[in-house]
């Protein structure tokens, strides 16, 4: 079917050719524009001047030069992800690697500055493989299972990511459910831990789940009930070494002194917290407090000798969630007893 | 017992486009084929005998009988169609038994039952693992529309190839496909796609040509039991309408997701049945393992593949008549100017025929 035939009707309702050409409009002066896209570089050369200024007058390093750098290298990251487009690729779970290294630097401030981690015992993590990476759960917000990924991509001499497992009901709340999962996270079932253990990934549980983060203030540093001890049944069927890891500083970031039930009800939480700042001083209330943190990596659980079988029998598999949860409770008071103070 | 070699098949709800590329696939490697369907089929196959049939009625026992049939293929599944629900769930469980009515009995010429069900049985919610394996059905969730449906019909399925022993059953459980007529594809295709705020669930797709592909295989070979079959690979939500070229927008609310259908349906004129609003909030993904390990074949195309097919697919454009070649370039040119005129029209609707578009 053609729809013009003759080429009269067709010169009729033929257009003019379009010229693709840059845009006719306000355009700045060649210097303005070449000083636009310098600034930057200059900007950076302004300040190491100065930082080396200040060195020779003070003889300390007064501005860190490394700091900017990773501030400048995190802005480009962002630019280059944004430039990206659709042409990326995420695995199964809807874990984006790229994405998820561009937030490292503002973890990493948070690891070293606002909290100033100190981690033993990372050399404890293998560098390939799988392994099962078991911590104790507290402060209200997961920031101890962010603080445990930037320790082993940031520490350990082989960077690598850690999946962490999370409750199903954060799965199911807007914004944090696409930032857990592209960020790496699976669901707190044991299948998704089989099939993250057979990628020879390395799988974060708490084991105490919100009832260590919901726990109250006074109540801290007091490991509470493991589970069904499913966690240690997964890791002898995948023979999988279990790394136990005490976290201690995590307790005192959100002091919680109450817990409103119905309110958290209503809202599908599993608690909803009162500390001395929320929620009376609102979004200010969420700035968790700088105490002084301590994360030690304990030698791992060998469990790949055992058969199979094994993770059937409760017995053994509650002693050896007994065990773990012991190790991690020793290694608790041992660092409280290494820290010097709270904030300190 | 020597493996049952197919001869004379019955394609049932074949003038859908998913039973159209079956017949043209099948049609070569089988002696004598059949199919039937409500409506008229897309294009005629002289190889195949059409019979106008509906499977709601106790009519296609009696062709079964009656063409000693010994291969069924039930395509008469409507997962993603503009019918009611009340038409749905009669073609879906009523079709199905009336066809396994059909099949059973002690002199029963039937050796092979291949049923096609869809991802859509395992709804998506946030408890749900990352992945689905085929025994992870969840028959306690109160389920609606089509999960019901299909949970239904599945049901009634696996019953059946209990009771029969004579009888190799094999059920597919497709993945989502997005071709030009699923609504999915109209949903992605949007210049404005509203998405559900703070929402980027992972999606599992499906080519048409693996779906054609993977019921072929199953009706030509003994493969017992359900399985998953969709692509390789995840694509985002937000990537899946980045490179079909529209913006995403964070408008529909979380909760309350009939209140978000009935606004698409309302203003975008995009009807999504009710789980795949599901799956645009929570995300759906299935295991293929078993597909791999049983058949020794696993779809050609990912499903990134299968999204840019479709992207591909929304710049070229159908032309009407057949033309000689001399026309085709002439043809072409015209089309993109008209395109250029006047916008494209979106939300036209293709009529469907007994089993919808998915």
């Amino acid at each position: 079917m053609i729809a013009e035939t003759t080429p009269g009707q067709r010169r009729r309702n033929s257009q003019k050719a379009e010229i693709v050409a840059p845009r006719q409009g306000l355009r700045l002066p060649k210097p303005v524009r070449r000083l636009r896209r310098q600034a930057p570089m200059y900007a950076l050369q302004a300040v190491s001047q100065l930082s080396a200024r200040l060195r020779l007058l003070t003889g300390r390093d007064i501005i860190d030069l490394n700091r900017i750098m990773e501030v400048v290298q995190f802005i480009y990251q962002q630019r280059e992800l944004a430039r990206r487009g659709p042409n990326y690729a995420v695995d199964d779970f809807g874990f984006d690697p790229q994405w998820t290294e561009s937030f490292i630097t503002a973890f990493k401030t948070l690891y070293r500055d606002y909290w100033r981690v100190e981690t033993t015992g990372v050399e404890h993590v293998p560098s390939s493989g799988r392994a099962l990476l078991v911590a104790n759960h507290a402060g209200v917000l997961p920031w101890d299972g962010t603080m445990i990924k930037t320790a082993v991509f940031t520490e350990h001499p082989h960077p690598r990511h850690v999946r962490a497992l999370v409750a199903s009901q954060f799965m199911g709340m807007p914004v944090l459910s696409w930032f857990l999962r592209r960020t790496g996270q699976a669901v707190g079932h044991p299948d998704d831990t089989r099939r993250l253990l057979a990628r020879d990934e390395l799988v974060l549980v708490f084991p105490e789940g919100t009832r260590g983060t919901g726990k109250g203030f006074k109540n801290r540093y007091r490991l509470t009930r493991f589970g069904r001890g499913g966690f240690v049944a997964t890791a002898i069927r995948a023979k999988a070494p279990i790394i136990p890891i005490s976290v201690v500083g995590s307790e005192e970031i959100y002091p919680m002194i109450g817990d409103l039930g119905p309110v958290a009800r209503l809202f599908g939480l599993p608690y909803f917290p009162v500390t001395p700042f929320w929620p009376w001083l609102g979004p200010l209330g969420m700035i968790p407090l700088p105490s002084k943190w301590r994360i030690q990596f304990h030698p791992p659980i060998d469990v790949s000798d055992l058969p199979a079988k094994a993770a059937e029998d409760q017995h053994l598999v509650m002693a050896l969630a007994d065990e773990v949860r012991e190790t991690i409770q020793r290694g608790i008071y041992e660092n409280l007893k290494l820290r010097r103070g709270v904030f300190l | 017992m020597p493996p049952h070699v197919p001869r004379r098949v019955l394609i049932t709800g074949v003038s859908n486009p998913l039973g159209a590329e079956v017949a043209r696939r099948l049609a070569p490697q089988v002696p004598h084929l059949f199919g039937c369907d409500v409506a008229d089929p897309l294009s005629a196959l002289e190889a195949m005998d059409f019979v106008h049939a509906d499977t709601r009625l106790s009519v296609i026992g009696k062709l079964v009988r009656q063409l000693r049939i010994d291969t069924v293929v039930h395509l008469a599944v409507m997962v993603d169609s503009p019918h009611d629900e009340r038409s749905i769930h009669e073609t879906d469980v009523i079709g199905t038994m009336n066809v396994l009515v059909g099949c059973s009995g002690p002199a029963s010429p039937v050796r092979r039952l291949v049923v096609k069900s869809s991802q859509a049985i395992y709804g998506a919610g946030p408890h749900d693992p990352s992945f689905f394996s085929e025994e992870m059905i969840n028959w306690d969730r109160p389920a609606s529309g089509v999960t019901r449906d299909l949970l239904e019909m599945e049901q009634l399925v696996s019953e059946f190839a209990l009771r029969s022993d004579a009888c190799e059953v094999t059920v597919l459980r497709l993945g989502f496909r997005v071709s030009e007529a699923t609504s999915l594809a109209r949903y992605l295709s949007l210049p404005i796609v509203p998405v559900f705020a703070g929402f980027d669930p992972r999606l599992q797709l499906l080519h048409e040509e693996d779906a054609a592909e993977a019921m072929v295989r199953a009706t030509v070979a003994d493969h017992q039991g359900a399985f998953n079959v969709a692509g390789e690979g995840v694509v985002l939500l937000s990537q899946a309408i980045d490179i079909m070229g529209g913006r995403a927008t964070p408008i529909l609310p979380p909760y309350a997701r009939w209140l978000s259908r009935l606004g698409l349906k309302t203003i975008a004129r995009v009807e999504l049945p009710a789980y795949l609003t599901d799956v645009l909030a929570f995300g759906s993904v299935m295991d293929c393992s078993s597909l791999e390990a049983e058949f020794g074949w696993r779809p050609a195309h990912s499903s990134r593949q299968a999204m840019d097919s479709l992207a591909e697919g929304k710049n070229a454009e159908l032309i009407e008549a057949p033309s000689p070649p001399q026309e085709y370039e002439l043809q072409v040119y015209l089309q993109q100017r008209r395109r250029r005129m006047l916008l494209p029209i979106h939300g036209g609707r293709a009529p469907s025929g007994h089993g919808g578009a998915n």
